[in-house]
């Protein structure tokens, strides 16, 4: 039951995000609207993102930190830290927060939206409320997504330096020395890959709950409720699809070697 | 240039809410649809507003087959057909000026008008509804939960008369309102129907604004016309649930009003 119901919810959010993509092809005259949205969502989520880059760098510091400190490699503690960071906990650390707080604030807008026939008076003026409405707030959400990986990517990176200063006397040049030993192009190119991927997951579900909300007060409620849960649910989908995409994209680019 | 509904069913699961429907409203006049709650009423407004798609039968609006067309085609036909909703349903996040302006900056209207309007052409045509649906335009710059709800339904109504439509539904306007406001919203649709010739079709209640104002009463009855006819033919049916539904009305009316009808 729990299976089939996880089916039918996905099924139903690649319907929409195919809905959402055929009009994307019209986006001419949304540019203000999407810039617009781009700030808002940045602007929304950005003190969180830094609050969580500061302490998630910290503590992969802390982390690798104690158990390099054991082989006396404390040196590439920088590298290892960036590298993991970077490849799994920065996207996922976004994904979550924009989750919380793009994907929560943008289903409850839409669906009360929806409840209250703004939604529906918006397609009786002649208006796609998709393009209108939505494509807006999903170009908005993907975009965004990439500005805040990179500003949680520099915060943590600071902090997991000055953790390893502090608590494991490695200085900052060989802190910052041993980064491109662990993390190239490719690792750059998979961490905006899977932010851009688990900020589709959240663009598509919260957008599609909200548009699809029925029911008045309660309705709004259960919308927001069944985003937060199918989009922290279909993020893990996608953390394990994108790592075997990745990882057979790698093997065909440079060969399963290297 | 008319609303003609052709043998149109419709049906959601097991429940037929409309069977073998059929009718034509002619351009310029005002029709209201009657009946009990959950007879079909706002079911029959979506389906002339495309909303909504028969089961069987068609539906036409103008030379339009709405009945039959896809999202692209049916925004046009939006344009000539407004729609007032039962709440106000304005846009919480634009000013009453960006809500009234909403249909005149669609792409749809730019076509139909051969041009894009400019600032001062939208800003004169929203202070002229604004005068139409008796409101002052220092509201212009508020946003509607500021506003009362009686007020956000004369903006609304405005809204929808922007894009300057034939047709125009109502589903049920007077709903949550106070008597005065109710009369004055009723006065504005006949006024709409005499002077800009519009074609209203309007869902309601209110009985004494049916009696008052339309040209012809529809009568839903299990998802079937039971009767359809003018204020006075309606008032003096014989059909017992027609009979029912009227003689309350008509028994809260002075004798002499009464009448008029009976």
């Amino acid at each position: 039951m729990v299976v089939m119901t996880l089916l039918h919810e996905l099924g139903a959010s690649c319907q929409f995000f195919f809905r959402v993509l055929k009009v994307a092809r019209k986006t001419h005259g949304y540019g203000p609207a999407v810039i617009e949205q781009i700030y808002a969502v940045t602007m929304r989520s950005m003190s969180t993102i830094l609050f969580a880059g500061l302490f998630t760098g910290g503590i992969v510091a802390l982390q690798m930190g104690v158990m390099l400190a054991a082989y006396d490699a404390s040196t590439i503690i920088g590298g290892m830290t960036v590298s993991a960071t970077l490849k799994e906990i920065g996207p996922l650390i976004i994904a979550i927060f924009l989750s919380g707080k793009v994907g929560a604030f943008t289903t409850a807008e839409l669906a009360n939206m929806r409840v209250t026939e703004q939604i529906d008076a918006i397609d009786c003026l002649g208006t796609n409320p998709i393009q209108y409405l939505i494509l807006p707030r999903f170009m908005a959400i993907i975009l965004s997504s990439v500005a805040l990986l990179a500003a949680g990517l520099l915060v943590g990176t600071l902090s997991a330096g000055l953790t390893a200063s502090i608590r494991f006397h490695v200085n900052p040049l060989q802190f910052l020395s041993s980064i491109p030993r662990f993390t190239s192009a490719w690792t750059l190119f998979e961490s905006v890959f899977r932010c851009m991927g688990f900020a589709l997951v959240v663009a598509t579900v919260s957008t599609y709950k909200g548009f699809c909300a029925s029911g008045g007060a309660r309705g709004v409620g259960r919308a927001v409720t069944e985003s937060a849960t199918y989009t922290n649910l279909f993020i893990v989908l996608m953390n394990y699809l994108s790592s075997v995409f990745l990882r057979f994209l790698h093997d065909m680019l440079f060969g399963s070697g290297s | 240039m008319s609303i003609r509904f052709d043998r149109v069913d419709k049906a959601f699961g097991p429940k037929e809410i409309l069977k073998g429907v059929s009718f034509e409203i002619p351009a310029g006049q005002i029709w209201f649809v009657l009946g009990k709650s959950g007879m079909g009423k706002s079911v029959t407004l979506k389906h002339m507003i495309g909303a909504l798609k028969p089961d069987v039968g068609r539906v036409w609006v103008d030379k339009h087959e709405v009945s039959a067309m896809g999202a692209d085609d049916l925004y046009r036909v939006r344009q000539i057909c407004g729609m007032v909703f039962q709440h106000p349903a304005l846009l919480d996040s634009l000013t009453v000026k960006e809500n009234i302006a909403f249909g005149l900056k669609t792409p749809q209207y730019f076509e139909r008008k051969g041009r894009k309007p400019t600032e001062s052409e939208i800003l004169s045509t929203v202070k002229r509804l604004l005068s139409l649906v008796k409101l002052n335009d220092d509201i212009l710059d508020l946003y509607p939960p500021e506003l009362s709800y009686g007020m956000q339904k004369r903006v609304s109504m405005a809204r929808t008369l922007a894009p300057e439509p034939a047709y125009v539904l109502f589903d049920e306007p007077t709903t949550g309102l106070d008597p005065q406001s109710t009369s004055s919203i009723n006065s504005l649709i006949h006024e709409l129907s005499r002077e800009l010739k519009v074609t209203s079709v309007v869902v309601s209640h209110d009985m004494n604004c049916a009696l008052e104002i339309a040209d012809q009463i529809l009568f839903l009855d299990q998802g079937k016309i039971l009767a359809s006819g003018t204020p006075k033919e309606m008032a003096r049916s014989t059909e017992s649930t027609v009979k029912a539904f009227f003689e309350e009305t008509l028994s809260l009316l002075a004798p002499e009003e009464r009448s008029k009808w009976l």
